[in-house]
């Protein structure tokens, strides 16, 4: 029992070394994460009324951070199970983003690959009517 | 009993939670790992709290476990099986995350301070590797007191992990994990308040040493008497925490250790045969009479209610003061019995109190005491107690001894014929 839990509280320390160094020699790691609030103009647009139509795991629309992503191509290889992820498809997502519902932050790496499934700008379409009212 | 359904309840828990992991169908080897790794927090929390539950030591309950040496095992295992599933927990749940790279993973472990909970997780299981690693040997052999020190980072412990849980708990369904903690919280907290609290105001009862009487130069009996208003109940044979109040004792003062009563329940005096076998001990050798002192108890179930008609005592060593209890209690109710006890020790100068056992012998028809001598006749053997205990396979086996000589007992009877459930042993060692 005694020699059993000894290596155990051993192997702990081991796996958990190992993660750290790995961690630090991963060449990424230190990279600043791309700031998701400059998108780059021209993209086109999208209203969080057009976004609200992706609602499903299947076609799954998120907003994050004033930008629109299609992460349906990604669901399956989150590793949260889908129904994490589901609540937050067609709606604005940055709470669940930078939260995971946990109050925790997705990492730098996971920001970078959310870059991938980039669609567009989010308009604000009421701001923009009342400024075509002329106010 | 209490054991089987302590060791239920932990199979149920790991039960609930992987069939709650799995309803949720996990694909692939990432999420079975994320499952294990949910599934490895409950069921280690569920163990650390069940742990602290009994540690209660409320005097009676232990003999729902079979005595107090089997409850403290139970504990025992309990803690060991809790330290393996959380540190488990979180390196599974890490390499959950680790497909998406190590810094995933590593984020998992040490995220930013604002996400208390982990942190609060983390805290918990520092503490209990620090309070279980004299337990568990880690750094040589723990000293007593150090080990009991140490071991009150339980209770921080057990809180940081309840904090941490239930921030998570969403694995069980509907509020299934709240009221889980909830209860459990419950048990240990209670445990602990009564550990602590009650127990040191009502638990303890107060005595007085009235006389102290050197059996050897590294044995005494300690004669107590009443100081306060109730009075110790128990059988012959059970034990006691005690712990001495004399200023002028170089070491344990106020500190409780288990010792075996030798008195017959039938005496206004207990009666506490003490070897020198640590610092406390070797210390409480030159207790003052007049000194306080504060008993807890009774522990311990050597003794069966229903008494069998033909026994076998065997005593080794300082394992003689159950025993002794018992013959006093004998000769106090003054029936004949058929009774063999067969004392061990190294030889004739180490054999405490065999004058007094010979004289009750004397006094009681079938009772009989066969000394025997390690230096002189070797190890206790087969041919020893078939040559002196008749009917010794008819016999119901009592052993009180260190461990060796328990194992052998145990051997020996066993080989005579003594089915396992005839034969009771009870260890001096507490883990």
């Amino acid at each position: 029992m005694k020699k059993l839990v000894y290596t155990v509280f051993v192997a702990f320390w081991a796996a958990i070394a190992t993660l750290v160094v790995l961690n630090a020699l991963s060449p990424d790691a230190n990279e600043e994460r791309p700031r998701a609030e400059v998108g780059p103009d021209g993209l086109a647009g999208y209203s969080l009324t057009e976004v609200a139509e992706h609602d499903t795991l299947e076609d799954c629309w998120m907003v994050i951070e004033g930008v629109v992503y299609d992460i349906s191509d990604y669901v399956p290889r989150h590793p949260a199970p889908p129904r994490v992820l589901a609540p937050w498809c067609g709606r604005e997502a940055t709470e669940g983003m930078r939260t995971k519902g946990d109050n925790s932050d997705h990492s730098a790496r996971a920001w970078r690959m959310l870059e991938r499934y980039r669609l567009g700008r989010l308009v604000e379409a009421e701001q923009a009517s009342r400024r075509g009212n002329g106010t | 009993m209490g054991i089987v359904a302590i060791w239920t309840a932990v199979i149920m828990a790991a039960v609930i939670a992987l069939a709650a992991l799995v309803s949720a169908k996990p694909a692939g080897g990432v999420e079975i790992l994320d499952a294990l790794g949910r599934a490895t927090g409950i069921v280690g929390l569920v163990m650390l709290l069940l742990a602290a539950a009994l540690s209660a030591r409320v005097p009676g309950f232990d003999r729902w476990f079979g005595g107090l040496t089997r409850l403290w095992k139970t504990h025992h295992r309990l803690g060991a099986g809790s330290l393996i599933l959380l540190l488990l927990h979180p390196v599974l749940l890490s390499l959950a995350r680790a497909g998406s790279g190590p810094d995933a993973a590593v984020q998992l472990l040490f995220p930013p301070l604002s996400n208390w909970p982990i942190w609060a997780g983390w805290a918990g299981l520092l503490l209990m590797m620090a309070f279980l690693a004299p337990s568990f040997s880690f750094f040589g052999q723990p000293d007593y007191r150090r080990w009991k020190l140490l071991h009150r980072l339980a209770g921080p412990a057990v809180i940081l992990a309840l904090v941490h849980a239930w921030q998570y708990g969403r694995t069980l369904p509907g509020d299934a994990d709240k009221w889980l903690w909830l209860v459990l919280a419950a048990l240990s907290v209670g445990a602990v308040a009564w550990r602590f609290v009650f127990s040191r105001r009502i638990g303890r009862l107060r005595y007085r040493v009235e006389h102290v009487t050197a059996v050897a130069n590294n044995l005494v009996e300690l004669v107590l008497e009443p100081a306060g208003r109730r009075r110790l109940k128990y059988d012959a044979g059970q034990f006691v925490y005690m712990a001495p109040f004399d200023r002028e004792l170089s070491a344990g003062y106020g500190e409780e250790h288990p010792y075996t009563l030798s008195s017959s329940p039938d005496e206004d005096v207990l009666r506490v045969a003490i070897k020198d076998l640590g610092d406390a001990s070797r210390a409480i050798q030159t207790i003052r009479p007049g000194s306080r002192v504060t008993i807890e108890g009774p522990y311990g179930k050597f003794f069966p209610d229903r008494e069998p008609q033909k026994q076998l005592w065997i005593a080794g060593g300082i394992g003689i003061t159950p025993f002794l209890g018992r013959a006093r209690h004998l000769l106090a109710r003054n029936r004949s019995v058929d009774i063999r006890l067969v004392y061990c020790v190294q030889d004739e100068a180490r054999a405490r109190f065999l004058d007094e056992l010979h004289a009750i012998a004397e006094r009681i028809k079938g009772f009989e005491v066969i000394p025997h001598f390690f230096y002189r006749q070797g190890p206790l053997d087969e041919e020893f107690l078939d040559k002196r205990v008749p009917d010794l396979s008819e016999r119901e086996a009592f052993v009180c001894g260190p461990p060796g000589l328990n194992a052998l007992a145990r051997r020996l009877l066993i080989g005579a014929g003594i089915g396992r459930k005839r034969i009771r042993t009870e260890e001096f060692e507490l883990l």
